[in-house]
């Protein structure tokens, strides 16, 4: 054996250490329940405190998932829609923000149609389309939403606030209520959400232990405003 | 007279945000929520495009392209679909069906404005 399949083997060892459950139950690793194509890239783990299948989001991810597991991600001022069928128990979840520099204004297209909004609006879309291709139907779809705290030092606006302004009317211009929501504040917070049972749990955390979220959320929204939103059109 | 351009979308806001970008440019729009209400519109009336959804309730933004295709009256008509999707596969439904363009959300309004152009 060569050393280099060595470490690969020793790797598969620790991993099939670190998933099995406290009782001793090997955590089904490698066989996460099967999933759209285009959700291949979305980190999925045996949870071995919660006894399911979790997908962990990053920002500017969503997921859905007809298999009974939890969706988790930690938002500091993004927001996350959860979304199901009430009725069928399928649903998801997505993680996102507005970019920042492209709303500056809201351009000569007036707010219904600034980069933001349109940003927003298909990270919405995209979620609810995928619900419905699986079967879910718009009068049974139920919604929750968090996230959005004012936790980015050094940010003159308050983006949460943006973000949750956003998320909020998007649902109500659609038809939809809110049946939970945890949103504003200045804590950063763990999400676990449960589409099978609509079950969303928030932990709230204290800000000083979260340097990695920052970043990461920094770093999404210059992503989000050095990228011309919308570029994408073939003629046929 | 300002041309009249048909924009076929089961959300709100997509719609709003759509007539939005073409009444600055000085279209004339009418909304339609889905590909049955708007063929039942271009059964009986005539428009000098049509921006569709792909994913709809009751009838696809791909069968209403083909259905379109079906009436006389829309044989040339210029049919864009504005959706999510933007797999190859996806596309080349489309263009089977008929559709003149692709344009994949988020969308530029410039840009949305400049194809139509293009086509108009």
């Amino acid at each position: 054996m060569s050393s280099h399949k060595r470490h690969a083997a020793a790797d598969r060892d620790r991993d099939r250490d670190r998933d099995r459950g406290s009782d001793g139950e090997l955590g089904p690793h490698g066989a996460v329940p099967p999933t759209l194509p285009h959700f291949a890239h979305i980190t999925r783990y045996w949870d071995r405190v919660h006894r399911r299948f979790a997908a962990k989001l990053l920002p500017g991810e969503y997921y859905v998932t007809t298999a009974g597991e939890q969706i988790v991600t930690v938002l500091g001022s993004c927001v996350s829609a959860c979304v199901r069928d009430r009725r069928l128990g399928i649903g998801g979840m997505n993680h996102f923000m507005l970019p920042l520099a492209a709303s500056k204004g809201a351009s000569s297209w007036g707010t219904a149609v600034s980069a933001a909004t349109r940003y927003g609006s298909e990270a919405m879309e995209r979620l609810i389309n995928d619900i419905l291709k699986l079967g879910g139907r718009r009068e049974s779809l139920e919604f929750k939403l968090v996230g959005g705290g004012k936790v980015l030092a050094g940010i003159a606006i308050d983006i949460g606030v943006r973000n949750i302004e956003f998320v909020r009317k998007y649902v109500a211009d659609e038809g939809f209520s809110v049946a939970g929501q945890d949103l504003g504040d200045i804590y950063p917070r763990k999400v676990h959400y449960s589409p099978d049972t609509g079950k969303l749990r928030v932990q709230k955390l204290t800000a000083v232990r979260n340097k990695t979220l920052f970043e990461r959320e920094r770093h999404y929204l210059e992503v989000l405003d050095s990228e011309t939103v919308g570029n994408d059109i073939e003629l046929f | 007279m300002a041309q009249l351009i048909m924009t076929v979308d089961d959300s709100a806001s997509m719609r709003e945000m759509v007539r939005a970008t073409l009444q600055s440019a000085g279209y004339e729009v009418i909304e339609a929520i889905d590909g049955q209400e708007a063929l039942e519109y271009a059964r009986e009336n005539t428009c000098d495009l049509v921006i569709a959804d792909v994913n709809m309730p009751r009838m696809d933004g791909i069968t209403l392209v083909s259905e379109l295709r079906a009436l006389p009256h829309y044989r040339l008509t210029p049919l864009l679909l504005l959706t999510t999707e933007s797999s190859q596969e996806k596309k080349l439904e489309g263009k089977r069906a008929g559709a003149t363009g692709w344009i994949v959300k988020p969308f530029n309004p410039e840009r949305l404005l400049a194809t139509m152009a293009r086509v108009l």
